[in-house]
């Protein structure tokens, strides 16, 4: 049966290559794929996914017409131009840009599984956690659009992702917009599945229910994107300057000091970065939040377990600083909010001073830290 | 007079509700006030014989399987003296069960006003030993605060990720501690593991009202003065999730709490249903 599940996944690949970006003639409209990551499809009986794929449409309409329920906050106008098929206007504009740029790797669905996904290491990013890596904002915070449109700008060096500078600003913000919509949509459709698969006494979905997936998920969750822009201050993580150091000799003192913090048991930064930050700590399996659950204690269990998702496992490296290209930028503020912030969805944890904890390094330390980590990749 | 509060504490949620579309519109409305549309107390009734307490003792009904030594290899200079065993199925020597949690299920619960006051404001979480301590929390989210502290002489970690709630991945120094605060409830247990020492876990559930018990090394629970009345409770284990018994579907149970003590007795868990 696991092996049938397989096939079935791969054919599901296949068949996306050659009919991308739907599994479907070119003459028909796409549809978004139902998130059963980590189930087994034949515990999900047909009458459970027409309820959550008819909810889902009633409440974010398809890949050719999104909507959104009322008070999301979300700008549907971006999203339009975002979403459908691949078109220009006589005006000029253009149209289906997730499609045109997005959804080879990342799917229609923004689920991380499009035609290409399994080309890449790391996978392309599943939108529908609602977890994005590089962020100004806090540990525990939704990121800013503005940190979605840098990563569009600027690209994630040494991945897949390219840049897409030469996209006029209009675009980039039409594509960030549609990133959180199907965020946003792809968190809703997780508390949706709890309720009706795992819960299992909501269906039919009545209109309390879909109230209370409304209150619940959707508008909860948009309430998190709202807050950090509406309320930037309280959420972004301020970079103090780089200090200025007046002889190569006070650098390399700061460099010092930062490889003392580095090596500490304070910080165990070296479990997963290794003494001389080659990337080859002892903690050598490791995952993302997405790949975690594809892991088992025994490597059958792995393997069963890996069945259930449409990507096989995939392992984490931690970085190799002598090898620079810094994924979420390689300018010493970038390394900073690193360090300070973490990798969210990863390992990599909040080494700086956050609400609540106190952190393992102040600013000060933050600094020498990757004045360290700078000193070996030869990037300054 | 159940019915005639009803309606009060209808009105008050729909005036929430009204506050949260408003704020996501742009409004101002402060984020501390919108958690109340999610944690709702109910209206507390003054009877002192309108209160009862739960309580039972699960028993896992065979012989329980030898706890199997975790491999450790990392720190191993600190963590490697330890005798560190799998804690996914702990059995006494009676056979009571420890670790399953017993919880309301209802909506929207009466809550006792003692249970304000006598309820600690914070849930401790230690890294001790190489290992979390204790394995199974709960959490009340309107009251309590979860301090997490370390005692071991290396740097712990502590990440969990609750569905819809903010993720959590901290580091704690030697010595150091963090406080966090859980925005909503769960419906089951969220997993907690540690980044650096992947034989660490441990589970807290976030609820919305106090009524919840994780049974001791007998196996026994008590959930302390619930509303009379009827209510439907839940039962969860971290082998195999909801605990589906013939007694308890989907590991549910209705029951109509009288004032004083209801006592559900021996409830003997087959080994087949802590098997998935």
């Amino acid at each position: 049966m696991p092996d049938a599940i397989r096939t079935i996944q791969r054919a599901f690949l296949v068949c996306l290559a050659l009919a991308f970006p739907g599994c479907k003639s070119a003459n028909e409209s796409p549809s978004f794929r139902i998130n059963l990551e980590g189930r087994h499809p034949a515990e999900v009986s047909q009458t459970q996914r027409d309820a959550i794929n008819q909810t889902m449409e009633e409440f974010f309409g398809t890949p050719d017409k999104p909507r959104l329920p009322e008070g999301t906050g979300l700008d549907l106008d971006r999203i339009m131009m975002a979403a459908g098929p691949v078109a220009g206007n006589a005006d000029g504009t253009q149209q289906g840009l997730f499609r045109q740029h997005c959804a080879t790797c990342h799917g229609i669905s923004g689920d991380g599984a499009g035609a290409l996904a399994t080309t890449f290491n790391p996978y392309p990013r599943d939108f529908r956690r609602g977890t994005f890596k590089y962020t100004t904002t806090r540990a525990d915070a939704k990121p800013l659009r503005s940190d979605l449109q840098r990563t569009l700008l600027r690209g994630i060096p040494g991945t897949g992702m390219p840049s897409f500078s030469e996209l006029p600003t209009g675009q980039l913000e039409a594509l960030v917009e549609y990133v959180v919509y199907l965020s946003l949509r792809g968190e809703t459709e997780q508390y949706l599945i709890q309720l009706v698969l795992d819960e299992g006494e909501y269906l039919p979905l009545g209109t309390d229910a879909k109230e209370m997936i409304l209150e619940d998920a959707t508008l909860w969750v948009a309430e998190q994107w709202a807050d950090v822009e509406q309320n930037p201050n309280e959420y972004i993580v301020p970079v103090p300057p780089r200090p200025v150091y007046a002889s190569d000799a006070q650098f390399a003192e700061s460099v010092a000091r930062g490889k003392r913090l580095y090596s500490s048991k304070d910080a165990q930064c070296v479990q997963c970065h290794g003494p001389d930050g080659a990337g080859d700590g002892e903690d050598d399996e490791i995952y993302d939040d997405w790949n975690k659950p594809k892991k088992g204690v025994t490597p059958e269990q792995t393997a069963k377990l890996s069945r259930l998702y449409t990507l096989p496992i995939q392992k984490l490296r931690a970085r190799d600083f002598r090898e620079g290209a810094f994924r979420g930028g390689s300018n010493p503020e970038d390394l900073y909010r690193r360090v300070h912030i973490g990798i969210k969805g990863t390992p990599m944890p909040a080494a700086g001073p956050q609400p609540g904890a106190k952190g393992v390094f102040t600013p000060q330390d933050i600094w020498d830290v990757v004045n360290y980590v700078l000193s070996l990749s030869g990037e300054d | 007079m159940q019915n005639s509060v009803q309606p009060m504490v209808r009105d008050t949620d729909n005036m929430n509700k009204l506050n949260r579309r408003q704020f996501v519109g742009g409004s101002t409305v402060a984020a501390g006030s919108l958690a109340a549309g999610i944690a709702m107390p109910g209206i507390a009734r003054a009877a002192e014989d309108a209160w009862g307490d739960l309580t039972g003792k699960f028993v896992y009904d065979g012989v329980a399987p030898e706890r199997k030594k975790l491999v450790v290899d990392k720190d191993v200079e600190c963590c490697g003296k330890f005798d560190i065993r799998d804690e996914s199925l702990m059995v006494g020597d009676d056979g009571g069960l420890k670790n399953v949690y017993i919880y309301v299920r209802s909506k929207r619960v009466d809550i006792c006003p003692d249970l304000d006051k006598e309820t600690e404001d914070k849930v401790l979480l230690d890294n001790r030993d190489c290992i979390f301590v204790p394995h199974c929390m709960s959490i009340w989210t309107s009251k309590q605060k979860y301090h997490i502290v370390n005692s071991d002489p290396v740097a712990q970690n502590v990440a969990f990720n609750p569905l819809l709630d903010k993720p959590a991945n901290i580091v704690i120094p030697v010595d150091g501690d963090a406080t966090w605060t859980f925005r909503r409830a769960q419906r089951v247990p969220v997993p907690i593991a540690c980044n650096y020492h992947p034989w660490e876990s441990a589970y807290i559930l976030p609820l919305d009202h106090p009524y919840v018990a994780i049974t001791d090394e007998n196996g026994s629970f008590t959930i302390p003065k619930l509303p009379v009345g009827e209510l439907e409770f839940q039962i969860w284990h971290e082998r195999v999730g909801y605990l589906n018994t013939q007694d308890w579907p989907k590991g549910r149970m209705k029951t109509t709490i009288q004032a004083g003590t209801n006592d559900l007795g021996t409830i003997k868990l087959a080994p087949s249903v802590l098997e998935k």
